[in-house]
């Protein structure tokens, strides 16, 4: 049985294309994806992402629980600030990638879509298991997420918020009211441009919301904006994508996240990825932008002169730059800053060149 | 939205049209399909000369999410493609039975001509 947003219907009255994602049946677009995404890069797009989780961690050992189960030291997480992060299994591998949101006595984490009973349980699980007086609370059924995101993000919200949105600084984030509404707002996203996300836990407030924002966005040509252009936004700035970037067990090592390790706590996960980083052998993400025509797959090989040296774990089609894109794991001897190597579509060899990340730079509206 | 059916065109089940003339059959994807592929932006055609016995591959064509196979609705040989498709894919979506055809195949079997569906008969499918 498919979970509904609680927007579904407002959805379908903007006609939307749906699809199945994560056990849920969510709009994957509603003009077109190229349309939406540029919508985004240059004015601004409103994404319903309730399929994502909510989970509360209450208690007196909150931020204990968090450090012991994550790859921050949850102490320097003030409050009104929040974190990216993951949480690894003891063999170092990911569970989950999340944002935790310092609210106060509490913290909420947003895992990804179909990852709450997980990630909860695992939570509560470790809490037991290191006496920590701690609980996780699965909550996402109660949440409608929104996320705005786009150059006029900000000036779309303010026009509903009497807070000065300018101060509430990058991944800050605090309870507000918009427009009658209480939320949680947090200066996040997952499109590489100014956005904030909204938790909004009355259901039948964030219905009106949506329209509230819509109508709020309209002179800046507002667009509802659906999880295709979704992936290829966050492709484009290299995000990663769990069900993507995690499959089959990867490490914060391998998918180059070792900027979000703080090892100087100790943490479930820790020792394997010493020993790896000491083996130093590992596969990394790589960004492949394509020379020839073609557009990359999840699990295209990816070789160098005849030989499987890598595998493509996000791909698409850029709308920005009209050109294939990988996000792929390839061997370390492989993967300098313009090199040239062959993703494999379909049996055909498609050139593609090593890049820094991200595909598409900052502010790349102001040069288009 | 109803979808565009031309009257002289046949069609097959998996939403393929084609134009017979005396020696070859044009061929495309009709509205129906188009619509429901949403924006085309990669074709990969095959190449002018390739043999193709019915149901083979044909050609891919592929949107942001999804790639679909297109498979050759009769036998024959690829004598034309359609090489704007190339830099202007969104064609296919715009104008699926004019600028937007995909091959032009030398027909190898007449008899497998009869297998395939007049206007009509497409229309009661979708």
């Amino acid at each position: 049985m498919l979970l509904k947003s609680p927007l579904n219907n407002i959805h379908k009255e903007f006609g939307a294309k749906f699809k199945e994602f994560a056990g849920f049946e969510m709009p994957i677009q509603f003009s077109s994806i190229k349309d939406e995404h540029l919508t985004v890069r240059k004015t601004v797009g409103l994404f319903d992402v309730s399929h994502m989780s909510n989970v509360w961690i209450t208690g007196k050992d909150a931020e204990k629980l968090l450090t012991l189960t994550t790859l921050e030291d949850a102490s320097k997480i003030k409050d009104g600030m929040s974190q990216y992060t993951a949480i690894l299994r003891e063999d170092g591998t990911i569970i989950d990638d999340v944002i935790f949101m310092h609210l106060g006595e509490k913290y909420m984490i947003i895992p990804n879509a179909g990852m709450s009973d997980e990630v909860t349980e695992w939570l509560n699980k470790k809490s037991d298991e290191h006496n920590i007086c701690a609980t996780a609370e699965n909550v996402s059924r109660d949440y409608v997420i929104l996320a705005i995101q786009g150059p006029n993000s900000r000036d779309t919200l303010q026009k509903l918020i009497d807070v000065d949105l300018k101060k509430v600084g990058f991944f800050a984030c605090r309870f507000i009211n918009i427009s009658d509404v209480e939320c949680i707002i947090s200066h996040t996203g997952y499109t590489g441009e100014l956005g904030f996300e909204l938790q909004i836990n009355n259901l039948e407030k964030a219905k009106k919301l949506f329209y509230k924002i819509l109508e709020a966005g309209r002179e800046f040509d507002i667009k509802p904006i659906g999880l295709g252009a979704r992936d290829t936004l966050r492709i484009e700035k290299c995000f990663l994508l769990a069900g993507n970037e995690f499959e089959g067990g990867r490490t914060p090592l391998e998918a180059i996240m070792s900027w979000v390790i703080d090892w100087n706590h100790d943490f479930i996960g820790k020792d394997s990825l010493l020993i790896q980083k000491e083996m130093g052998d590992y596969y990394r993400l790589t960004c492949l932008e394509c020379i020839d025509k073609g557009i990359p797959r999840h699990g295209c090989e990816v070789q160098n002169e005849g030989k499987k040296i890598g595998i493509v774990s996000s791909g698409t089609l850029s709308p920005c730059l009209n050109k294939g894109l990988a996000m792929a794991y390839v061997h370390p001897e492989f993967r300098e800053k313009d090199r040239i190597l062959d993703v494999i579509i379909r049996g055909k060899q498609v050139k593609a060149k090593v890049v820094k990340p991200p595909f598409v730079k900052k502010d790349w509206y102001k040069q288009n | 939205m109803t979808k565009e059916i031309r009257n002289d065109l046949k069609y097959t089940d998996a939403h393929e049209w084609l134009k017979i003339k005396d020696n070859t059959a044009i061929i495309g994807i009709t509205d129906y399909a188009q619509s429901e592929l949403t924006d085309i932006v990669f074709a990969e055609l095959p190449e002018v000369g390739k043999e193709l016995i019915k149901g083979d591959e044909l050609c891919v064509v592929e949107s942001v999410k999804s790639v679909s196979e297109i498979y050759a609705p009769i036998s024959g040989k690829v004598v034309r493609i359609n090489e704007k498709l190339e830099d202007t894919p969104e064609m296919i979506n715009e104008s699926p039975y004019d600028d937007g055809w995909l091959v032009e195949l030398e027909i190898k079997n007449k008899r497998e001509l009869e297998d395939l569906l007049d206007a009509g008969s497409y229309k009661k499918r979708i």
